[in-house]
Formats: C-alpha cells, structure tokens, sequence
C-alpha cells in the first residue's frame, strides 16, 4: 500500500549517504499544521507516451545518437531563473520559468506498460484489485466541486479512460469530456444539426409527454426528471458557449498555437466558466506517429512536439496572468515516466520510471524554475525525491484540499493520495 | 514405428522391458515401437527417423529408429503421476541420466534440454523447480558440454539454481555420441559425466556446489525441451534411447555403453528434410452435391507444407456447406464443452464434387495464409504464407483495395487473391479442394473470408464456385452478404451443437449431484407455507403473512411511543453500535434486543449504564464508537432519556393500509416490465399489439413461460455476471487487473440454461481457453500479485455473501473474517499454499502514533503461507469432510473441492444467496441486503428465503425455475414502490417490487430495438488480419448486445486507436453505470442519477442517429409506408414505451405529424439516391502509428458523429419532426424506467 512512501524514506537515507549528506528534502512534516494554498482551479496537461526529462525539463550534457553516447539530444538554454536550464526549444518558456517549477525528481516503478503508468500517474496507486482508486481530477472535484452552479466540476479534453475516473468516489466527481475543442462535452452538447428550432420542438414534445405522465412523488422519479432539467440547461447555450474558442481574438488564438494549444485556451475559458479541474491531453500522434513514446524514429520529430508544448503552456501561462487568473489557476504538466539518456539501436529512447520531470505552474505557489536534482545523466534522484504521492500532495495543497485526510470507499478509509506530503518549500 | 497423433496424440514408444517399480531403471525410451510409458507430444516431432546402428555401432541392432525433434519447442511429455512419481528426486536420492543424441547444426549458448523434471514454464509451479535436467551446451563455437541443472527447495540454499558443467565435450555436427551424467542429491562432489563412455570431471558453475535438497513438485517430465518450448532451449536434433535410472551408474557400465567401429569421425551433411511431394489429398467420404470441410490440428508449421515422414493429427471436425466461402472457423471446445484453443497451426480442407464449365477457366483463390487448390488432381492455385512480423504501429497504412473487377467484392484486410488456371473436360465432374494452413504461433487461428470463384463466361466478374452442379453466385456485395450471414449462422447452429454434446460428457455429474440435491432436500424439508384463503402462490403467501403479522403486533402498542422508538432511538442504535454489537457479539456484546442491551443498561438509570458512560468517555481506548466523531451531546440525551423512562422496546408501528399489497400493473406495464426483466428488450411491436389485444385469463403466465425460454434471455443476464465476477477483458496489452473474456463461458452457460451449481463449478475449475472465452479466463487478474486471493474474494462476495475485500491486507474491522480465511481459500483455488503479497501489507507506520488501539489486526506474517482449508463450515453449514467426497471427480484436488463445498446441496448458504440475488434483480432489493455482505444482516422474509432456497436445491438449481416463481407471483406483478431498499429488514414488505431503472444495457438494447436497428459497429479489436495471437491482442468479436462491449483501451490517448463506433455506445452505457474496465467486483452500481444520463440520450451521437430516419432504415420504412399519423403515433409509442398513446398524447402528436403528413414522400423520380462514401483504410494496432492513420480515424470519427444520411424519400421538414417525435419518447422518463 504504501511501499512508495516507504522507498521513498529508505532512498532518501541511502541518497544522503551517497552524496555526503544533502540537506534532508523540503517535505511538509505530518506533525505540523496543515499547508493550504489559495489556488481554485487546475488545468493538468497530460503528456501521454512519457515524455523524456533529459530532453526537456531536465537537459544535461548533449549526447548523440548516432554513436549512442548517452545525453540530450538538444542543447540547453539559460532561462528567467539563474541555475535553471531548459531544452532548447522551450525558447517562449524560458523569459517565464519564474512562474514555473520543473520538480525533477518525480519517480516511481511502473515502466514496462504505459496504461499501468498512467493508472499510476492519474491515481498515484498501484492497481489494487479491491478497490478503484479516483483520479486525482475526481479526487479534487469530489472535495471541491465546480466553482459555479452552471459548470460541472471535471472536463477532460481527450479520451475517457478508467485511469482519469472517479473510481470509488462515483459518477458525481466524474468528467465530462470532449476530443474536439469545436464541440461541447459528449452528451452535453447538441448533435449535428439540431437547430434551435428543432431543439424547442424537442422539447415542446417532452413536456406533452410530461403533461400527460401519471404524477408521482417517487424521489427516483422526480430526481431523474430534475436530471433532464439540468441536463437541458447545461446543454443550452450558457455552458456551451465555453466551447465556442473562434470568440477569442484572432491574435490570442494564433498565440496558442494549433488543436494542442486551443485546447489550452479551451481551458482558461472553462476555468472562467466555473470549472473546477480540466485534464488536457497532448494527444495529437500525427506530428511524429508515437506523440512522446519516442522509441526508435520517433524521436526525429520530438522537437516538434516540444515546441507545440512550449508556445501552447507560454501562451496559457501569458494569457492567464493577463486576466488575473493565473495565482488562483495551478498548471499542471504530467507523464506516464520519462526516458533514459541511453538511445535504442534506432536512435530512440525507452522509458525511465525512476527519475523523471513533472511540472507546476502558476497556482499561487512560490516558484523556483526547478526543484528536486537529478545525477549528471538525469537518471537517478540526488537530492529531494518526490514520490508520485507527495506530488499529488502538493497539487491537494495547492488548491486548499486536506492532503491528510481519508476518503471513504463504503467503510473503507482511503487516504487521499497515498500519504504523501506536499513540496513545502513551494509554499513559503 | 507407429505414431499416432489422435486428439490427444500419445506415443506409444517400444519397450525395452517393463520397468518394475523397484528397478534401479526408472523409465527407458528406444522410439522403435510401443515403449510402456506414454509420451505426449507437441510440436515438431518425427519418428521413424534413422538411429545409431551397426555397423557403425555394432551393439545396436540395424534398423534402429530414433526420433527426430525440430528446436522449436518440439518435444515429448510425461504428466508427473503424483505423490508416489518414481521421477521424483529428493536429497540422496542417486540419479543417472543418458541418451544417444545426434545433434543437427550449432546452437551456441543455448542450452538444449535432453530430458528434464520441471521448469515447463506450467503457471500452476513456483517457476524454480527444475528436479533434475541433461541439457548439452556449447559456449561459443566451441564444443558441446553436458550440463545438469536443478533447483532447490526454497529456503534450503542461498542460490536457487545450481548448474553442473563438463570440461570435455564433443563436436557437434559428427554424428552420434552417447552421453551421460550421474548424481547423488545432497552430495555436490559424486557428480560425474560421460562422453563416449569416457568419464570425465566438471565444475559447478552457477549456484555453487550444490547440497541442498532439490525442489521437487508435480511439475511434467519433458524430453527435448523446457520454459513452454523455447527455441532457446529445445534440442535439436535426433535422440535416441533416453533412460533414467535411480542408481549412479559406474564407469565400467558407460563404458560397455558405447562401441565404436571404422575411422575418425567426418562431418557429413545432415540429410535435409524435403518438402512432401504435392499431390492432391485423396478423400473419401464427400456428400454428392455439398461441400464438406474438415479440419485437422497439430499441423507441423505455417509456415511451409509438411515435409516427408511428417503428419497433422487425425481429422477433429467436419461439417458440410454449399459455398466455397467461409468467414471463420467454428469455435473450439473442451470435453466439457467450455471454449478452448486451437492447436495450432492447423489444416483446414474445403472438399467437393463440382460440375464446372468446359474448357479454359479462371480460378481465383482469396486467402489469408499457406493455402493451395487443387482441380482434379491439378496444383491450381496457391497463397503464401504468412512469414513476417508486422511492427508495432509503424506498418505503412494498407490503401483500401480497390475492387478487381468493377462491381467485384474487395477482398478482406490483408488477404491475398491469387489465380490460376484449368482446363475442364466436357461432362466431367471436377474434384475441386482447397486446403488452408490456419493460426499458428504468431497467429490468430482465424481465416479472413475465404473464397474460390471461378471467372464468368463474359469475362467481366467472378462467381463464388458452389457444390455440384449449383450455379454459383456472382461475387458481389448484394449477393454475397446474405450468403456470408447464412454461413454465419450455420457455424454458429455448429457450434451450439458442439458445445452440447462435449457439455453432455458431464450429464453422469449432474445427474450424480442432483440426485444428492433431491435426497438433501427431501432430509430437509422447507418451511411450511402459509396458509391463507385466497392466496394460492406461496410467495404471495409469505408476503401477506408477514404484513398480518406486523398489522398485528403494532395494534397492541402505542403509537406514539413506537415511533419515537423507531424514528429516532433505534436509528440511533443502529447507526453507531450495531456494526460491531448487532449480529456480530463484538466484545461480547450485542445490542439489538432489549434482552441483550440490558447487559449494557439498567432501565430506569443512564449513570448506571455503561452504554452511557462509554459514549461520554474522554478516554480515547473506551469511548464508543471507536471511530470517528463521537456522538452529538444531544443525541446522548435522547438516549439518556429513553432509558430513564423505562428502556421500552415496542413493535414497530406500522399503518396497515401503507403497507397492504399494492394493485396488479396493468397489461401493457406487466408487458414491458417481463420483457425488460427476461430478455432485456422491450416487445416489438407486433407482439406488444398481439399481448395487448389477447382477452384469454393466462396470457400472462403463457408469455412468462415463452419468454422465459426465450435465448435473450441469457443476454440481459451477462452483464451481471460481468459485475459480479470482474470480467475485465483487454483488447490491447494485459494490463490494470484484466482477465480473459469469459463473457463467452457466461453467455454460452446461460444459453445452455446450464445448472448454477454446475455453472458455478465450471467457473471456480478455470476450464477451456483463458483467451478464447473459457472459465479460464477467470483465472487472470493481471499486475496482481495475489490472484487467487482476488478471485477468492470474488467468489465468497458473488457465492457465499462473505466480504472478505478487507481480509487481503489486514483481518476484517466489522467482520470476523481474517487474512487466513481468505488466503485459505486461495490456497485451495491455487491448489498449493499462498501467503499474502508485499502489497497486501498495511504500512508499518500505519500502526504507529496511534490516539487509541488500531480496529485492524494483520495476523499473517509476512512471508507466511498458509495451507489450503476451507474455513467457512460455519458461516454456510458446510463443512468439509468426506462426505463431499463422493459429489467429486477428483477429492484429492483442492479446487475441485472448493467449488464442490460452495455448490453442494448441504451449502444453505450458496442457494439462499443465489436466490436473494435472483429475487432481488426483480424486485429491485433483497430479502437480505446487501446481497455480497452477509454477516449481521437479517433477511426481510427468512422463511420465504429458507423456502425458496429449498426450491432451488430440489429443482436441480434452475435459475429459470426460481425465475418463474417470482415472475408469476403477484407480489412482482403489482405497482412499484420506493422504501423497500431503505427499509430495516424488519421493515421490508414487499407490498410492491422497488421501482427499478432500465441496466445500462437494457437502455442501449432497448434503442436499438425500439428503433428497429442492429448493433452493428464491426469486429472489437485492434488487429484485423490475425497476425498476434489472442493472449497479446484480442478480439472480442462483432457485439450484437450492450454486454459485448468492453473498454476501449485508449490509456495511449492516440486518435488512431479509438474506436468511435464503439464510443458511441460506451458514452451510453458509461452514463448509466457500466463500467468496462472492472477492476474489481462491482456488487452494485451506482443507481444515482447524474446529468449526464438524460444528456446522452438528448444530445449523444448514438441516439441521435438511432432516431433518424435513416436510408432504408426501419423507421424510415414505417414513415413512408404509414396510412395515418395516428397509426405512425400508435406504432411508435408501442415500439418505444410499449403502451399505446393516451387519447391526449394521440391527439397532440397526430396533429403535429398531420401538417405535411400527405405530402411526406418525394415523387420516385425527384429521389437523390444515397452515395456511399468511398471505404477508408484499416487502421490497425500494427499502423496506429502512422500520420495518416490518425488522419484516417479523425475521419472515421466524423462519418460515425455524422451518422447515416437520412431517407432520400422523405421531406426533411416533415421527417425531422417524425424523428423529433421519436427523440421525445427516448428523452421521456419512461424510457428508462421500468413500469
């Protein structure tokens, strides 16, 4: 249940050892009050296929694939906080890196399969078997709820998956979600060809038949007719509109970027709109076929990725300061695990669970460009580990929830991540 | 040299002598004849080969055969016998191996396994467990080495495997040598090798010397390979004379072994093994007229035709048709009739006599993998074989084929067309046969859709060649679609038929376990009936006489106490005691009776009571209850109070015209309500029409009857069984606790109306194919570290309503479970001992910086392995013993035993869970709740339970028949209530069944159903070519029904591996409490509704192209052909509500279709015909990876939200407020609620 945490203690100890005492990690102590922040949303961008530290957050010496000499395949450039470096295709992140913190030493031991990592990395557990742990998007709606009666708590852009689900929290802290930044939620939004016209003609014959039903004061009844009523309101024009992005201005739109960063855009305006968490995937494996899984060829066009990533999170993080949202929005950028500096016969990299970059922005925190060091290849933690669940800890804290308490699955206490403690030194 | 290769093929190998059981000689194979130890073989295995022999050995006699084993996993097996094996080899125990081997080509660094005890790669053994091995080794180019490999017993050394190595060795590629090795378990340094005859030293060189006891199991014996036939350690080569011996042979011995003549060895090229000449199969036995196929298993490779002295197994199946065309192969089935792998690769003939046109003719052959036709003795055509691998998702993305011939149906996703040519005699019958090389080790045993055509007369098309003298059919769409769904359905009448017949294979069983049933229930009888004029089901009896007996009791009490009794004391009670104090006596206490509270209060005095002061107390280790806040001061007063006055504990006050029988339902409710309840649809429209017209007095009791023999039946119940038992297939990598696709087990056994205690056996047996759909699959839980204990848990919950979800890690807080039943349980599943996991361990800090003692107790120590036992006598009046003997076929076996104890008349337990779980699917809540966790709980109606549980047992424990007493009770045929479900069970009356929401599935059937369409979204898989086995890519077939779907798999968040059709459906029945991905048991769903149900049915893709008038659709039918808006309204309401419309809702909606109504249909001639958009390419798992296959599913993604065009015949104006109609009465409640 909580080897994780275990390891995490034990590791800590052998890595102080190893590098002649390093001051212990800036963990929050259990002992003390609780840490809370004063963020009110997330927006999580999920890079799927495992996006390689060494070649973005966490660039070291330059290697080459050719000869297979271990390192980044780019070079790295200085950014806004002295010390901190990026690949150098973050060129829009970088003037803004004092709004960021790059936590570098995310790790964890689920390598081999990525639909096991990203349970791992959506649940912060390991598959259990008697139990179906929440995503940490459920996890946040459920503690916190939307943020406005006319928006649901929990949008994902991309595709449903039992890993972004609620688990045993049920289908109210569950999502909404969409693939299409030009379309509402599934089920709430109206399909093809439904005009007004045929709408209110829809819904003039309900009520015929509404008008004509036996009454009844069945509470499952009348809760499932107040459901239509919701239903029909949050399919209405008020909360859809959220969706109509062509209403930003040219400029801004094209700031974004292309579909990745108007689902980015997509999210401010769900943000604005009351929704409490928004899951983004970076999903688009046309640009180089295996989107960050890059074995093999796949790497060749990596950059182009990075670079997708950087204008679209540039742009978000812009955007939002702009309107004042960016103190009370937490960005969150996750992955299945990262990469090895090591290149495959083809050029390529395999995955790496046991050092990898995670990235926190905005949302209030004190930021630090990075946090957390890895060794001279990235491939190992050397100072302030950060166990999956103390960065779920840390995103709980960002936003005000009790990163100690327990959830109830039936009689069952859960602990809200796997008792993890959040990053105290991003909250002083 | 005989070699048989049946079904099962068993070697029958020559004997030397008969080897007596106190022999030093353990067993002796010389592969001449009929040895007496059978050997079962697999793979690439020749016999008859040629062997050491004079005058090159003069010992051995000429003519001596040996046998000949391909590397590739070929080898020969010995099931160890148990217990009593003479293969087993404990410490010192001495041992002497040998064999003449002859060695064909150099495999460096891979050991090649002559003979060996364990370490077949069997799931069922701890993967250390080799006995004992001779394996011969070369490192590099350089000689070959004997090698002795074993392991030891756990715990009895530091290293697992010990390794022995010989200095010498011997050239590999010079013919035969002999070689033998000798051994003294226990005694590292009595080891000694022989080559030749000449002994010679070696080194222990992994694993150290080696003293400690082998490990020793029931493991198999194999010859010739190991590690689930590994190339890498299979040998290679011929062998011969393979002995084992419980002695250590001496030198002199070897010596006399080998007797070598003539010169220095040469090496001499091996004789090659050579293509079997190509000659048409002759066979016999083909109906005049029809076209028979027949398939063979155990076919040598896919990848070439059988060479010369190799065979297939005999013929295992053969049917008859008309076409040359088939789709797929029938299903496999086990002797039990349970789904099953092929053996693969296998042989696939189509065989017939057929009058072809003289002269010239054009043949073409559309085939998957190695295929040839033949034509009268003539090589006519022929298809590769399937030799390459394809990636995983950078295949190049395979155009869409464009059609031969204009007008000519494309072939299938990768199938290769060929062609050839023939010259037919005038007047001649042709023998025309087509055979196929079918799966294989890579490869799903599939066909893709097979043809022979034979070009037309005017050259311009194809005719798919039939039997005889039929004339063919043109090879196009229109013709050959409803051939192919007649094909269809015959294979499926094939399979249905074999599955019954292997299935009657357990009749003796059943008949033996049901006799023991009858005798059980005539021992003990049910509880009486109650008699009650006017009453003549006894279910309607037990019902009403439980609603006297409260009327009754709470006329003598008042009122006003009994309601402040049982408003608010004894909710108070129940809420924060009785968890641990009600049933379950923790500390010694129960609490939910007066006479036993007394023991915890004096009436009259609260101080004096100790259920006060411990509800008051600041001490942390006494204050009750022990979690959570302690109780509201206010509430204690209540208490307080209740106490000082006296402690009254009246009846509960009920008001009798509350809880009297609710009204009969109406026919047309009652008609919906049954059809929902058994086939998982509503009626069509025909049949609500005929039920409501129908005046006779039984029409209900018939229609049960008919539907409940209705095959939908099994349909509507999969999906609970789905639930219940966490099936929880995975279409791409194993991954997230999936098991295999035993929905097919499930869907197969309630078609077949099998008997659940015989089903639930089947189950717990783990029989058939894990992947193919066989109980299994069950088995599987994949990233658990303890799947039997998951699976233990899963049966107590589904079986026995024993929760032991806490007792993985930890003993249970609110019940008396422990860790050790559970592990006890797995143990007798696994059918050896199980200790818990690393992961199924509380944290040590957990324990630690505690206010008050934890209420959980970890009792098994970490590492414990605890024995197989069933430990639940108790809890279901079972106990074990040897009785139960006498109902199994194996008592020896501890899963069988399992099962049996679970299933036997004697387990009350099992049918009385069995039957509340049936109960309460009809009647919307249990007699005993909730249905998985029974421990404390008391049942509403015990003596109904009691009686109907002894139904059950006295009926052969038919479903069906339970079914149908409830079904015709009138207790389930009144108008639904709501407060059953929140009633106590003391409570609970049943005056009418709880008020019940359609299942997700019955919502998406009923759609479709409704609206006249078939579930038709292509086969559920990643790979359409076949070209990954099932165990790495499944296939979960073409859904027919809401229950076939699974979860779609797209963690990989790639456009290019969703799958939109299925989405569609998934988005509805997600909505409505499915889950796809079942990690764990779902006892019951989330009934709450959320926002999203009323919104999928309003604005989801999936409705909104049911309720179109779409080309040539069903409900575009009814609107052309309609005479009246009144009839459209009529025949709509019925179709989708199952009622007719009320005269309101008649007059209003007829009025609105009334406005274009006679102008509704377009002239003939101004009709746009519809052009089918032109065919996109297959995306695959193998070209997910593409640019253009995203592109290409983005695309696909559009035409599925876009939809079917709708009828070109209709108006728009008019047909969309038709399918606005249509659209309400799906958006009505009444949709999802069942009357």
């Amino acid at each position: 249940m909580d080897s994780v945490n275990l390891n995490r203690r034990q590791f800590i100890s052998s890595a102080t050892a190893a590098a002649g005492g390093v001051a212990l990690p800036a963990f929050a102590d259990p002992a003390e009050a609780l840490i809370q922040g004063k963020a009110e949303h997330v927006i999580s961008i999920w890079l799927g296929g495992g996006m390689g530290q060494i070649d973005t957050f966490d660039p070291k010496r330059k290697g080459d694939p050719k000869t297979r000499k271990p390192g980044s395949y780019y070079d790295s450039i200085d950014t806004a906080v002295p010390g901190v470096q990026l690949s150098e295709h973050f060129a829009k992140l970088a003037p803004l890196m004092e709004h960021v913190t790059a936590v570098r030493t995310v790790n964890h031991t689920v390598i081999d399969e990525h639909a096991a990592a990203t349970n791992r990395m959506h649940t912060g557990r390991t598959i259990s078997g008697t139990v179906t742990y929440p995503s940490i998007g459920s996890i946040i709606s459920h503690e916190r709820g939307a943020a406005s009666e006319n928006a649901p708590p929990y949008v994902l852009i991309g595709y449903p998956n039992v890993t972004r689900g609620p688990g045993f929290l049920g289908p109210k802290a569950g999502y909404l979600y969409t693939t299409n930044t030009s379309q509402g939620p599934a089920g709430l939004s109206r399909a093809d060809g439904i005009t007004p016209g045929r709408q209110s003609r829809r819904e003039q014959f309900l009520s015929v038949l509404q008008k004509n039903a036996r009454p009844t004061e069945e509470s499952r009844l009348l809760n499932y007719d107040a459901a239509i009523e919701e239903s029909l309101r949050l399919s209405g024009p008020e909360f859809n509109r959220a969706f109509e992005v062509g209403e930003e201005p040219a400029d801004l739109r094209n700031q974004y970027g292309g579909e990745f960063g108007q689902r980015c855009l997509l999210s401010r305006r769900l943000v604005e709109r009351g929704v409490r968490f928004i899951e983004v995937a970076h999903n688009l494996n046309f640009m180089n076929g295996a989107g960050w899984d890059v074995h093999h060829e796949g790497i060749l066009d990596q950059h182009e990725l990075i670079r997708e990533l950087d204008t679209a999170v540039s742009a978000l993080i812009t955007d939002l300061k702009a309107k004042s949202l960016l103190d009370k929005t937490l960005i969150v950028i996750t992955t299945e695990f990262g990469r090895p500096p090591e290149f495959d016969a083809r050029g390529g990299r395999a995955h790496q669970g046991k050092a990898f970059s995670c990235v926190l922005a905005g949302g209030g925190l004190s930021h630090k460009g990075a946090f957390g060091e890895t060794d001279e290849l990235s491939k190992n933690p050397v100072s302030d580990p950060v166990g999956v669940p103390d960065f779920f800890a840390t995103i709980c804290a960002a936003v005000g929830v009790n990163y100690r308490k327990n959830l109830y699955d039936g009689d069952r206490p859960v602990p809200i991540t796997d008792r993890g403690n959040p990053i105290v030194a991003l909250f002083s | 040299m005989k070699y048989c290769r049946n079904i099962v093929c068993v070697l029958f190998l020559n004997a030397v002598a008969v080897v007596a059981a106190d022999s030093p000689l353990v067993a002796h194979w010389d592969f001449d004849g009929d040895d007496p130890i059978d050997l079962v073989t697999h793979g690439g295995v020749i016999t008859g080969e040629v062997g050491p022999m004079a005058p090159e050995f003069p010992d051995l006699p000429k003519g001596n055969k040996a046998i000949r084993l391909d590397g590739k996993g070929a080898r020969l097996m010995l099931a160890d016998t148990g217990k009593d094996s003479r293969f087993k080899f404990r410490k010192g125990d001495p041992i002497t191996l040998e064999a003449w081997v002859n060695l064909d080509g150099h495999k460096s660094g891979a050991p090649m396994y002559i003979i060996g005890k364990g370490r077949t790669g069997d799931p069922k053994f701890d993967k250390d467990n080799q006995n004992w091995s001779l394996r011969v080794i070369s490192s590099g180019s350089g000689p070959m080495q004997l090698s002795f490999l074993f392991a030891t017993e756990p715990g009895s050394s530091t290293a697992p495997w010990h390794r022995w190595t010989s200095n010498a060795g011997f050239a590999g590629d010079d013919g035969w040598h002999h070689i033998a090795l000798a051994f003294r378990f226990g005694d590292p340094k009595s080891i000694r090798g022989w080559i030749d005859g000449k002994p010679g030293d070696g080194r222990w060189d992994l694993g150290g010397e080696a003293g400690a006891k082998p490990m020793v199991d029931d493991d198999a014996v194999w010859i010739g390979s190991a590690l689930n036939g590994s190339s890498g350690n299979s040998f290679q080569g011929w062998l011969d004379a393979v002995a084992v011996h419980r002695a250590v042979l001496d030198d002199k011995m070897m010596a006399a072994r080998f007797k070598r003549v003539g010169g220095p060895r040469v090496v001499t090229p091996k004789p090659q093994p050579k293509l079997a000449p190509e000659v048409m199969p002759k066979i016999d036995d083909v109906p005049a007229d029809r076209v028979l196929f027949t398939m063979a298993e155990g076919f040598p490779s896919e990848t070439r035709w059988m060479n010369e002295g190799e065979t297939h197994d005999k013929e295992f199946m053969r049917w008859v048709g008309d076409d040359f065309m088939l789709p797929r192969i029938p299903l496999r089935h086990d002797d039990w009739g349970i789904r099953q792998s092929w053996k693969v690769p296998m042989l696939v003939r189509m065989v017939a006599d057929v009058k072809l046109p003289p002269g010239k003719q054009k043949i073409m052959l559309r085939a998957r993998a190695l295929g040839r036709l033949w034509i009268d003795g003539q090589l006519v055509a022929r298809t590769k074989a399937i030799t390459v691998q394809p990636p995983n998702g950078e295949e190049p993305v395979t155009p869409v084929r464009e059609p031969t011939l204009p007008g000519l149906r494309r072939a299938g996703y990768h199938q290769q067309e060929v062609f050839g040519e023939v010259t037919i005699e005038e007047g001649k019958t042709s023998r025309v046969i087509l055979e196929l090389v079918v799966g294989g080790k890579n490869l799903r045993p599939e066909t893709g859709e097979l043809c022979v055509a034979i070009q037309t007369e005017d050259g311009e098309s194809y005719s798919v060649l039939q039997a005889g003298e039929r004339e063919g059919f043109p090879l196009t769409d229109e013709a050959v679609e409803p051939v192919l769904a007649g094909i269809e359905e015959s294979i499926a009448e094939l399979d249905d038929l074999n599955r019954r017949r292997a299935a009657s294979s357990r009749k003796d069983f059943r008949e033996k376990r049901h006799a023991a049933a009858k005798e059980w229930a005539s021992a003990n009888p049910a509880p009486p009936v109650p008699k009650i004029k006017g009453i003549s089901h006894p279910i309607d009896a037990f019902v009403r006489a439980k609603i006297f007996r409260a009327v009754a009791a709470s006329a003598g009490t008042d009122l006003k106490q009994a309601e402040h009794f049982h408003g608010k004391i004894l909710p108070l009670l129940s809420e924060n005691c009785f968890r641990c104090h009600g049933e379950k006596e923790k500390g010694g206490l129960k609490l939910d009776s007066r006479e036993r509270l007394l023991e915890a209060v004096t009436p009259g005095d609260p101080k004096d009571s100790e259920l006060i002061y411990r509800l008051h107390s600041d001490d942390e280790d006494e204050r009750m209850p022990p979690t959570g806040e302690p109780i509201a001061k206010n509430e204690i007063a209540l208490l307080e109070k209740w106490i000082e006055q006296g402690t009254a504990w009246p009846s509960p006050p009920v008001d009798a015209a509350e809880i009297a029988e609710r009204p009969l339902i109406s026919d047309a409710a009652f008609l919906r309500r049954v059809y929902l309840d058994t086939v998982g649809v509503p009626p069509t429209f025909a049949e609500a029409d005929a039920f409501l017209a129908d005046k006779s007095q039984n029409k209900r009791e018939r229609l049960i009857n008919r539907l409940l023999k209705d095959e939908r039946g099994a349909d509507n119940w999969v999906g609970y069984w789905q639930d219940m038992l966490a099936e929880n297939p995975a279409l791409l990598n194993q991954s997230q606790g999936s098991t295999g696709p035993f929905r097919f087990f499930i869907h197969d056994s309630l078609r077949d109306n099998k008997p659940l205690d015989q089903m639930v056996t089947e189950l717990i047996l783990l029989k058939g194919g894990k992947y193919e759909g066989g109980s299994a699959g069950f088995g599987m839980a994949a990233e658990n570290d303890a799947p039997f204990a998951a699976k233990g848990h899963i049966v107590a919950s589904a079986f026995l309503g024993i929760e032991l979800q806490c007792a993985r890690c930890h003993d249970s807080p609110y019940h008396s479970t422990t860790q050790r039943d559970l592990f006890s349980l797995a143990a007798m599943f696994e059918r050896k001992p199980v200790g818990a996991p690393k992961t199924s361990q509380v944290p040590a800090g957990f324990f630690e910086n505690r206010d008050r003692k934890a209420l959980i107790k970890v009792t098994l120590k970490p590492g414990e392995k605890v024995e197989p036992k069933w430990r639940f006598g108790k809890m279901t009046g079972m106990a074990d013993g040897g009785a139960v003997d006498r109902l199994m076929d194996d008592p020896k076996d501890s899963r069988e035993r399992m099962a049996t104890l679970i299933t036997a008349p004697g387990n009350q337990r099992f049918a009385q869970v069995v039957v509340n779980r049936i109960w309460k699917r009809f009647m919307g809540v249990g007699m005993v709740e909730p249905i998985h966790d029974w421990e404390g709980k008391k049942a509403s109606h015990p003596e109904l339970l009691e009686w109907l549980a002894h139904q059950f047992v006295a009926n052969d424990f038919n479903a069906n028949y339970i079914i149908g007493l409830i079904l015709t009770s009138d207790a389930y045929q009144r108008q639904a209530i709501e407060g059953n479900l929140a009633a106590s069970p003391e409570l609970r009356f049943f005056s009418g069944p709880e008020r019940r929401r359609l299942t997700a599935e019955q919502v998406v059937d009923s759609l479709f159903a409704a609206t006249g369409n078939q579930l038709d979204i292509g086969e559920l898989t990643f790979v359409h070519d076949g070209k990954r086995p099932l165990s790495n890519r499944q296939t979960l077939g073409f859904p027919r029904r809401a229950w076939m779907l699974a979860d779609l798999n797209n963690e990989r968040d790639r456009p290019s591996l969703a799958l939109p059709a299925a989405r569609t459906i998934t988005d509805v029945l997600e909505a409505f409490g499915w889950k796809g991905a079942r990690q764990q048991p779902i006892m019951q769903r989330n009934l709450d509704p959320n926002v999203l149900q009323p919104g999928i049915l309003a604005n989801g893709t999936l409705v909104a192209g049911l309720s179109r008038a779409s080309n040539q659709s069903d409900l575009a039918e009814l609107a052309v052909n309609a005479a009246s808006p009144d009839e459209l309204v009529e025949t709509m309401f019925l179709r989708v509500l199952a009622r007719r419309p009320t005269a309101e809702e008649q007059k209003q909606f007829s009025a609105a279709l009334e406005t274009g109504f006679a102008d509704r249909v377009i002239p003939a001639v101004e009709v746009r015909p519809i052009v089918n958009p032109e065919p996109l390419p297959q995306i695959t798992w193998f070209n997910h990876q593409r640019h253009e296959a995203t592109k290409v599913q983005n695309a696909v993604a559009r035409r599925v939200q876009k939809g079917s065009p709708a009828d070109p015949r209709l108006r728009p104006v008019w047909r969309e407020k038709f399918e606005d109609m249509i659209w309400s009465l799906i958006n009505h409640r009444e949709f999802v609620w069942i009357p």
